[in-house]
Order: C-alpha cells, then structure tokens, then sequence
C-alpha cells in the first residue's frame, strides 16, 4: 500500500457531484500535481485530504492508517492555500510559530524552528513584520514556511503560485521543487498551470469534471493524451477533423492520413512535433505527410509559428527559432511522425 | 461642479441643517440664564448645569442607566456572541429560520415589545426591577449584536481558521486564537452601540420602568410633562458631549484595532 491513498472519494453538494470517485496512490516523498480547469474538483480534493471538507463517499488512508473522519487539526497536514491565510493580526514570526505552539512545543524549540523555517524560505530577519507589511512573493513564503516548520506528513499546496506574478511564479516554482526534494516531503499541488504541474511534479493527475482523466508523468501526459480532454487541456494541439475517401480511408483536407479512419473523429498533433519540408521532397514511408499554403509566420522569441492553411481548415507547426521560416504564401509540405497522430471522437454536445 | 451636482449638495445641506437645527436650539437654551424656556435666551449663563448637578431624581436616574446599559452590553455580548458564532459559522437544521428569528424583534415597534413585557413581567414582579429593565433592553440590543457580530465574523479573510485548523488548533482554539481577536474592532463597536442602544431607550422603559426604578429617558420625559425650565436642555447637552466622546473613542480604537489587524 502507498503512502498516501485515496479511494473512491466523493463530493456531492445537493445534486451536484464535485468530486466523483477519485482514487489516487502517492508515495512517501512524491510530488503529485492535481491538475484541471476551475470547477474540476481539485481544490475539493485537496480540501477533503486535509480534512476542511467531508467526503460522501471513499477513504483516505495516510501511512497505513484511515483518516477519512480525522477532522483537520488532528491530520498533520501542511496546507498553503492560494489566497495565503496569514493571521493578520500577528507577526510574521509568530505566524511561522502558530502550529508549533498548538502542538504545545517548548519555548526554545519553537524559536529554533521558526529561524529554520524563516532561513528555509530566505525571509531571515522580517519576523517581527506584520503580513501586510509583505509582498506577495513574501507573504507566500511565510505561509509556505508555516506549513513546513509543524513538518507534515503531506504538504498542500492549492493554487498557491496564481497570485504572483510570471516572474517571482517561475522563481518560486523552482524554490519549492528544491525545497521539496531537499525535505523529501510528501506534496500534492493543486493547479490549473500546466507548466507548474509540469515542471513542479514527478507525476501528474489531471481532472475533469470531478474525475481524474488520466494519471502519469509530464510526458504520459504530454505525448500520450488519454482522452481528448487532456490532449486539449494540456499544452496545444492541432485539431484536424477527419473525413474519409471513397475507399474508406481517413482524410484531412482531403490528404491520405495514415490513420485509423474514424466516424466524428478529430486527428491531434501537437505543433512541435511538426516539420515544414519543400513540397518537392518526397514522402517518407512512416511519416504523415500534408500540403498547404503559408499564411503567415509570427516570431514568438523562442519558436516560430507557422500558420498553415489547406483545403479544409488551418494548422501551426512551431518552428525552432533561427531556422528559416518559409515565405508567406508558398506552398509547402507539413510531416510529423506516425506516431505522434491521435484520434478522439467528438464529444456530443 | 455640474449643476445636478450642485442641487444635490444644496438639499443634502438642507436636510443637514434640518436636522441639526434643533440640536442648535436646545444647546443654546442649556446656557439660558432664564426661569423658563425662551427662545432665543435672554441671556446666557451656567445656572441649569448647576442646577442639574444639585437634582437627585436625575443623577439617580442618570446613575441607574448607565448601570443598566453596563450590565446589558455586557450580557449581550454574552450571549450575543456566541449565538452569532454559531450563526456564522456553524451547519445544522433550521439556521436560516434561526436567523430570521433573531431579526423579528428589530422589526417589531418596541411599542409592542414593551406592551408584552409589562404584561409577561407583572406576574413576576419584574416591573420597576433592574432585572426587568435590563431583560427590557436585551430584547433590543440581543438581536442587534447577533446581526452586527454576524456579519463581522462573516466577513473574515477567506481560510484564515481553515488555516489555523491544518496548524493543528481545535475548533474553540480557532475561535480563541482567530476568530476573535480578528473580529475585536466588531465587538467593541458593537458593544459601544449596545450601551448607547440601552442608554436611550425609552418605549420599552416607560412601560416598565415605576418611582422604584426609573431610567434617565424615561425621569427626563416625566420632568418635562411637569416642568417646562431649560434644565432638560443642559442635561442634553452633556448627554451629546459624552456620546460624542465614546464615538470618537471608538473611532480611535476600531480604527486603531483596524490598521494593526488588516
């Protein structure tokens, strides 16, 4: 049994389930990210682990023992929620100390823990400050460290990146990936940033309409979309409806595609796994191959999108940067690899 | 200024002034150096304070309110609180219900409140007690610190007792620790204006009030049936000075309570 499992976990609230039978396996010292757009049941899930909110159904089970009727206080559980929650009314330092004097730790012990927490997340000497006498990138390390110093058994972590801005959002990613792995702690981490889940986590759950849609690692995820939600969701994709020719085969823009037709189907691949080669160069054998017409190419700083249109609709493949973008206009050939083709059928609306 | 603004500030004017006008009227009459009320004075001297300073069914009066309005914040908040804690925060059966409850007496004429009371206390013995007037003035000041403390404590920071909850602290922790000190500046509003609420109310009062008990509202509305000297004026005036002094001292400590806590 894993370290941390949640079994067949549900929330309803009248008639509307928010979470519907979420099980998950996590081991002692992973970082699992919940990732999903707003309304997906990440943050009930994470609420439900610690305890701020009662499951309809399933268990959870820490470290062998149940804790699914553990109310909050009694779970250990390091919980950063996205809005901060600092205690205005008390220092910074007397924050970090919080969940230290409720566990009833000595005097000494206590200071020495909170000057750890403040050196862990490099705010040494603002304890005698009030929260709001803090930045944002500040005042999210405070409650990060206050979490930390009580050293539970799993760190929470909901949303708690989305309020900084890009530039402190990418610094403090890699603090806590390395604060994470420095501790070996337990860490789920909630958000619907898929660079975050990306690159903050070992795996990756991602939700949809209170379902886990499909669970593994970035590139699981990444290259091999399980549904067709997460094949949107997560990072862009191309989608190209599919038709077929008179003998049956699959089409776009009625090109041959070497796939499975399918009726209602959209074909998906994903701009970076795409070339743009001369239309005179011959068709490789295990290659998908289609021609169109350049419309445009936009130098985004690190790639190059070519905006590509043919028959039946448009397509962008990205281009490393530096390479010679075909000119607007011309005719080209777009190849991708066999297998980066995937096929969902259209979901009836 | 735009014109319709300017009109507007004209008639907010006015009804400032209509409504300070009479205020205006009974300071300067506190200072009359007359026998009986004339407007305008005569003259103008400090001979009513003096007078209001030597007259024993007032200052008993005056000393009995304060008293009563001492004890009802205090039990008010006692049970106020608490009541609104649960309202606030709490899940259980009938809490909307509950709420609207504890609104009906503030809708209700304290007209009838102070009816029912008479009739309730009679057989009791309650008429003309301190017990009486203070259970009297509850009926008014309860239902207020609910909604007020309600709405305070609904109104804290998001998650900030969840948080303190995954630190570790037991629910009454929570509120001891959080909630409470967060909702200070409330409470001490709010145990301002239920002294204030006390202090003047009259409706219930007259009904319960007798010669045994009598409250400065109720000794001030018999003095003027029967007198008509500017002693009732200067009596005012004080009256406004110390209302004025506990508003600015909440102003300070709410305010004060406001720039440490948010």
């Amino acid at each position: 049994m894993s370290y941390l499992e949640l079994a067949g976990l549900q929330k309803r609230y009248g008639n509307a389930v928010a979470v519907d039978d979420v099980s998950l396996s996590v081991e002692q010292g992973e970082s699992v990210a919940l990732l999903g757009p707003s309304g997906c049941g990440k943050t009930t899930t994470l609420r439900m682990l610690a305890g701020l909110i009662e499951p309809n159904r399933g268990t959870m089970t820490l470290d062998g023992s149940e804790i699914t009727r553990l109310p909050a206080h009694k779970r250990n559980m390091g919980y950063v929620f996205q809005s901060y929650a600092l205690f205005p009314h008390l220092s910074v330092g007397r924050n970090i100390a919080f969940g230290l004097e409720e566990r009833g730790a000595s005097r000494s012990e206590i200071e020495k823990r909170v000057q750890e927490g403040l050196a862990l997340v490099r705010l040494g000497g603002l304890e005698q400050r009030r929260p709001k006498e803090l930045s944002g990138g500040q005042q999210q390390r405070v409650a990060l460290a206050r979490a930390l110093v009580i050293q539970p058994s799993v760190l929470l972590l909901d949303e708690s990146l989305s309020n900084l801005d890009a530039k402190l959002r990418d610094a403090m990613r890699h603090e806590i990936r390395s604060i994470q792995r420095t501790l070996g702690i337990t860490t789920l981490f909630v958000t619907h940033d898929q660079v975050e889940a990306l690159t903050m986590c070992d795996r990756i759950a991602v939700m949809h309409r209170g379902r886990i849609a499909q669970i593994g690692s970035a590139e699981d995820i990444y290259d091999r979309p399980a549904t067709r939600f997460v094949a949107e969701f997560v990072g862009r994709a191309n989608v190209l409806p599919l038709a077929r020719d008179a003998q049956g085969r699959a089409t776009v823009w009625e090109q041959l595609v070497p796939v499975e037709a399918a009726e209602n189907a959209d074909l998906f691949v994903r701009p970076q796994r795409m070339r743009i080669v001369p239309v005179s160069e011959p068709a490789s054998g295990d290659a998908a191959r289609l021609t169109g017409r350049v419309l445009r190419s936009v130098f985004v700083g690190d790639h190059v999108e070519v905006l590509v249109e043919g028959a039946g609709g448009q397509l962008t493949v990205e281009m490393p940067s530096g390479s010679a973008a075909p000119a607007e206009g011309s005719e080209v050939a777009i190849v991708w690899p066999r297998a980066e083709s995937r096929v969902f059928v259209r979901e009836a609306s | 200024m735009t014109g319709a603004g300017r009109v507007l500030s004209s008639f907010a004017a006015l009804v400032y002034v209509m409504i300070l006008a009479p205020i205006v009227v009974v300071v300067m009459l506190a200072f009359s150096a007359d026998n009986f009320i004339l407007f305008p004075p005569s003259g103008y001297s400090l001979r009513w304070f003096n007078q209001l300073a030597s007259n024993g069914p007032l200052l008993t009066a005056l000393w009995l309110s304060v008293r009563i309005a001492a004890v009802v914040t205090l039990l008010s908040l006692v049970v106020g609180v608490p009541a609104a804690l649960a309202l606030a925060k709490g899940q259980f059966p009938g809490k909307a219900a509950l709420t609207g409850f504890f609104l009906a007496p503030l809708l209700l004429p304290t007209l009838i409140t102070g009816l029912a009371l008479l009739l309730f206390f009679s057989p009791l013995k309650l008429t003309a007690t301190l017990p009486g007037l203070v259970l009297g003035h509850m009926t008014v000041t309860v239902p207020f610190v609910i909604r007020m403390m309600a709405t305070a404590l609904a109104n804290l920071p998001d998650d900030i007792e969840a948080a303190a909850a995954t630190l570790g602290a037991t629910p009454w922790r929570v509120v001891r620790r959080v909630t409470l000190p967060l909702a200070t500046p409330g409470l001490i509003a709010c145990a301002c204006l239920s002294f204030l609420l006390s202090f003047d109310e009259t409706v219930i009062s007259l009904f319960i009030a007798g010669p045994r008990a009598s409250t400065l509202p109720v000794e001030m509305v018999r003095y003027v049936e029967g007198r008509t000297d500017p002693l009732i004026a200067a009596l005012s005036v004080v009256l406004i000075v110390a209302t004025l002094a506990v508003v600015l001292v909440v102003e300070r400590l709410v305010g004060v309570a406001r720039a440490v806590g948010k």
